[in-house]
């Protein structure tokens, strides 16, 4: 393929992952990897690399707009990312010593379940109850933003947080082990476990994924796996896509964000379901 | 409630930090690309997308040694103001994290400063990690 036709056409793929990727939460690569592979026939291995770019891409375009307007609570994604993060490590340690089949199907499962819980929440545009959590007071995790769509100021306050912080540590261990990324489940966490209102969730992962994705971009560089011209088109449009992403998601209601959120859920459960069945979709 | 912080103080630094550091790496990147077209490099490549096997090919560094060699060279190798401008990418999130510390300490915010510090180390040991089990 020549090079322009290349740079262009990825460059226009990655706006539309960036945009995507700002309102979800996600870094990107669950749906760069695949078309980036299948629709352009990129190596695997620098596919990947473009992902992790694209996951730090995201996040500092999207993070730095959310973090100003209030919509990322940094208190609360530098709380959470002590937990993936360990879960993380403790997850590459425990690779190639747990059988991951079994893990994979388990994982596929929760996720099913997910899927159900956010359909049963899709009306909820903001969460009814800010009792008091313990560990949120003496955390800090609260806050306030305005919602451009309601046009009113939205207090939220994080419930269930020593929940929160397990299921983002197990997040951790099973994207270390599985090598997925995990940016579905920090939002699902912070969603459905911690009560918090559903784009303070993707906002807050927009943050989180690219502390995240930094600790292990250094092993993709130092690999071989990053091609400059393969990867300076995607961080071009990601960051291009990500910030044009923020003012949309800022403009959108809870429930929407939700409901763009649902399909991403439905895909990774089946993916997992279809790996621990052998059945590898990429 | 979390000791007295000035409003958003915080969040605005490591706002900044992210921007910043977004974009002068995308500036280094699209500066890169363009000196690489200038030199006629969009002409003459076809873009080789499946991984060779032995040396890396055009465009793929793997240490900032590599890229120090390609900045030094006369004239300047474009792909490596290129790949500088992906370095400064990737170094953003941790930068804004370090910048955070003295921030949440001058706000006495000193269980923040901590957690900010206890995920920055943590950062640098799965780096270590990552890279021991590489090599």
């Amino acid at each position: 393929m020549s090079l322009t036709v290349f740079s262009v056409a990825v460059l226009f793929t990655s706006l539309g992952a960036g945009v995507v990727g700002a309102i979800l939460g996600l870094g990107g690569g669950i749906l760069l990897v695949p078309i980036l592979t299948i629709f352009y026939g990129v190596d695997l291995h620098y596919a990947m690399g473009a992902s992790i770019i694209s996951v730090i891409a995201t996040s500092s375009g999207a993070a730095a707009s959310y973090l100003r307007t209030g919509l990322s609570n940094l208190r609360v994604g530098l709380f959470l990312v002590m937990a993936t993060v360990t879960g993380a490590l403790t997850g590459a340690l425990l690779a190639g010593v747990v059988p991951t089949r079994w893990l994979e199907l388990i994982l596929g499962l929760a996720l099913s379940y997910s899927a159900f819980t956010t359909i049963r929440q899709l009306g909820d545009e903001l969460p009814r109850d800010l009792s008091a959590d313990g560990l949120a007071i003496r955390f800090g995790l609260e806050g306030t933003y305005h919602d451009l769509r309601l046009e009113r100021e939205i207090p939220y306050r994080a419930r269930n947080v020593a929940g929160g912080f397990v299921a983002m540590y197990g997040a951790g261990v099973l994207s270390g082990m599985l090598g997925i990324g995990s940016g579905a489940f920090k939002v699902l966490a912070m969603d459905y476990l911690m009560r918090l209102p559903m784009k303070v969730s993707t906002a807050t992962s927009n943050f989180m994924i690219g502390l995240t994705a930094a600790a292990s971009a250094g092993i993709y560089f130092s690999r071989g796996d990053i091609h400059v011209l393969i990867v300076a088109p995607v961080a071009v449009g990601v960051l291009a896509g990500a910030y044009l992403g923020t003012t949309v998601m800022a403009r959108m209601r809870n429930t929407t964000v939700r409901k763009l959120f649902l399909p991403i859920v439905v895909y990774l459960a089946l993916s997992m379901i279809l790996r621990g069945l052998g059945i590898h979709l990429l | 409630m979390t000791p007295t912080r000035p409003a958003f103080a915080v969040e605005l630094l490591v706002a900044r930090v992210l921007l910043v550091g977004g974009l002068v790496g995308l500036a280094l990147i699209v500066f890169g690309l363009g000196l690489y077209a200038a030199h006629g490099g969009f002409h003459q490549h076809v873009l080789l997308l499946s991984r060779p096997a032995g040396d890396a090919p055009p465009g793929v560094f793997t240490s900032l040694r590599q890229i120090g060699v390609g900045l030094r060279h006369r004239p300047v190798d474009p792909l490596a103001l290129s790949a500088l401008g992906l370095v400064l990418l990737m170094a953003t999130p941790g930068a804004a994290v370090t910048l955070a510390i003295p921030s949440f300490l001058a706000a006495r915010d000193f269980r923040y400063a901590t957690i900010a510090a206890l995920v920055l180390a943590m950062l640098l040991v799965s780096l270590l990690l990552a890279g021991a089990i590489h090599s």
